[in-house]
């Protein structure tokens, strides 16, 4: 029997009736919400969670097939809705998490009541076939994995035993240089493939739930035309440009993301 | 101060690393003069832009996923690899430290980065990477090859196994019909016919049995014994002597027999491995003078040696002589499979004793020793 709740790291804050889940995105772990999320911890039930291979997930869950789509994490998302219970919640996805959202909302129809997209992209690799811009060229996110082994964020094979054997000593993970954004290489390569190669945008038709899309300004993962297209294909979306720059304006700006957010949610 | 405030100014502009510093707003402020020199650029295209202006796509895609993240999460970051591009558009590989500037408030001010040329190091870590990779491909392929092999060599032995036990049931049918005939033909020639038939009966049976032990030593089983220290072994011996003077017409076999303790040893494997030295000697042996066979135990070992005379033994064949398959050099007709000697000291070792040879121009002598374990009773009072 899976512990769905360790697998994915899972904490559950705060007090209210209605819950918001937090999903972050290629990249980092869901330290990416730490100035967003306390913010609803009064009026409503949080949680955040790591993606199984992120941050304080259980690396041994990792299967290279099932995360090879991003079917397999809306999976994951979907059971651990079902573990806390989850009716009619808000699900706020960051980045890819945004199309992981999409699916998770169409696996699970009354799961979540409302999506709040974080800089969501349906496809990133141009479709010239279609006239769709998603900002990168094949050639360009293969360069990318390439690129990712040259940085391990101090990740070595000796020392994922120390961060991973001590579950509960997390100051242990937390005091090492780098951590919140520390991945198995290979694991990071796997996840940038599945990200950057996805293409969701037949799916953006299913979603028959409100959407608020939270664009930036001067995003290059993630463009204003890219967020519009999402925005545009979704029945029920309204979209919100931020002054925030950038692709994290949950780190950069979280005082604009609350507020914007608390306009929907 | 004025003389060391030109020092500090030397030592940012002429720094031996870059250096840029970034308003709240990510815009590029300063530039020190040394990454203007490397990237090619002039102070004021730098200023105002994004650092990931200047980074490559993968770089830009990197520094927006966990750079900037990282920077804003623990305030600093420490050793990115990270491209940087010439204005004529070539990579310059750097390695990358910065830290955040903020106010006694905590509201972010600015960025500070150092970036230094890491172009050896990197095409080292890449040489590393790419090591790594082909040592990985070439141990998958090593694997491969091991695993076709290990299925060929099972396959080729459980052929020997089903050939040994299908060779033998004709061969019994042979040896039957040649005793029905013995009992009734008449003319010498006809016994001399039959006998001959019953001696290349057993050259084959022997030569099977050593093909079965081989192939189940292969196999994993070992050679097998069952120990009857209680029964005699001289009447096992004495009969192989028997059999083969019988299939050699003509040739002399001494016997000296001084077995006088039992001997804890498997009487049928000790019966094969004589007959296997015995056959080698007469096959090898001069044909005009006699093999010897002695037996004796003595000093808590049990000896079993074979001599014959005639041409001895080239040393560099010595060294082989107990590999299976070998075969020295003898007419074509009377040669085995190579693997008697072989089998021969597979059933010594299993009885944890030797097979030793010695082999000069008056002798070759094979001479099987093992340790005589006394299973006599013993008492309690005597431990």
């Amino acid at each position: 029997m899976v512990d769905v709740l360790e697998r994915n790291n899972v904490h559950v804050r705060g007090a209210g009736n209605r819950a918001v889940v937090f999903a972050h995105g290629f990249g980092c772990d869901q330290n990416m919400w730490r100035f967003v999320a306390p913010e609803f911890e009064k009026d409503h039930m949080t949680v955040v969670f790591d993606h199984v291979g992120a941050g304080g997930s259980d690396l041994k869950a990792y299967d290279k097939s099932k995360y090879s789509t991003l079917s397999g994490y809306a999976d994951d998302v979907v059971e651990i809705g079902r573990e806390l219970g989850l009716k009619d919640a808000v699900f706020v996805g960051h980045s890819v998490s945004s199309m992981i959202g999409v699916l998770a909302a169409a696996k699970a129809p009354g799961m979540f009541g409302k999506l709040v997209l974080v800089g969501p992209s349906a496809r990133y690799i141009d479709d010239d076939a279609e006239g769709y811009v998603g900002g990168f060229s094949a050639a360009q996110i293969e360069e990318l994995l390439q690129f990712l082994e040259s940085n391990h964020m101090g990740w070595s094979a000796q020392m994922a035993p120390a961060i991973m054997g001590n579950p509960d000593r997390p100051e242990l993970a937390a005091e090492l240089t780098n951590s919140f954004c520390r991945t198995d290489p290979e694991i990071a390569k796997a996840f940038a493939r599945v990200t950057f190669t996805s293409d969701n945008r037949k799916d953006l038709a299913g979603v028959d739930v409100p959407v608020l899309v939270l664009q930036c300004s001067e995003d290059i993962i993630a463009s204003q035309e890219v967020g519009e297209f999402v925005n545009r294909n979704l029945p029920n979306s309204r979209m919100i440009v931020l002054e925030a720059t950038g692709h994290c304006p949950n780190l950069s700006a979280p005082q604009e993301v609350i507020g914007a957010m608390r306009t929907f949610v | 101060m004025g003389a060391s405030g030109l020092d500090f100014q030397d030592m940012i502009e002429n720094a031996p690393c870059g250096y840029l510093s970034l308003g709240a707003n990510g815009r590029i402020e300063h530039a020190n003069r040394t990454l203007l020199g490397w990237t090619g650029n002039a102070s004021d295209q730098m200023v105002g832009k994004r650092f990931s202006d200047f980074l490559n796509m993968a770089g830009r895609i990197y520094y927006e996923t966990h750079i900037a993240p990282l920077l804003r999460m623990q305030g600093f970051f420490e050793e990115f690899a990270i491209d940087m591009l010439t204005v004529k558009g070539e990579r310059l590989q750097m390695i990358a430290n910065a830290n955040e500037r903020r106010d006694p408030k905590g509201r972010l001010l600015g960025v500070r980065l150092a970036l230094i040329k890491a172009t050896d190091r990197r095409r080292y870590e890449q040489e590393l990477l790419s090591a790594r990779e082909t040592a990985v491909a070439l141990e998958q392929a090593t694997q491969e090859v091991l695993r076709t092999e290990h299925e060929n060599s099972e396959l080729r032995e459980q052929f020997i196994a089903v050939l040994g036990h299908d060779l033998r049931n004709p061969l019994a049918s042979i040896s039957a019909g040649a005793r029905i005939l013995g009992r009734t033909v008449q003319s010498e020639k006809e016994h001399q016919v039959i006998a001959m038939l019953q001696t290349t009966v057993q050259r084959m049976a022997s030569m099977i049995d050593n093909v079965l032990d081989f192939a189940r030593g292969r196999l994993g089983g070992g050679i097998a014994l069952e120990r009857e220290s209680g029964k005699p072994l001289e009447p096992v011996l004495t009969q192989v002597v028997d059999e083969l003077r019988l299939s050699t017409p003509g040739r002399t076999i001494d016997v000296d027999f001084a077995i006088d303790r039992p001997v804890n040893c498997d009487r049928t494997r000790i019966g094969q491995l004589l007959s296997n030295l015995l056959g080698n000697a007469l096959t090898h042996g001069k044909s005009d003078k006699p093999v010897t066979v002695h037996a004796s135990t003595r000093d808590g070992f049990f000896e079993l040696w074979v001599a014959n005379a005639g041409e001895p033994i080239a040393p560099a064949s010595i060294e082989r002589l107990f590999e299976p398959f070998f075969r020295g050099t003898v007419r074509a007709s009377r040669q085995g499979l190579g693997l008697g000697l072989y089998i021969a000291s597979q059933i010594a070792k299993a009885h944890g004793g030797g097979l030793a040879v010695s082999s000069t121009s008056e002798e070759t002598r094979f001479t099987f020793t093992m340790p005589q374990i006394d299973d006599a009773p013993v008492s309690p009072s005597a431990s």
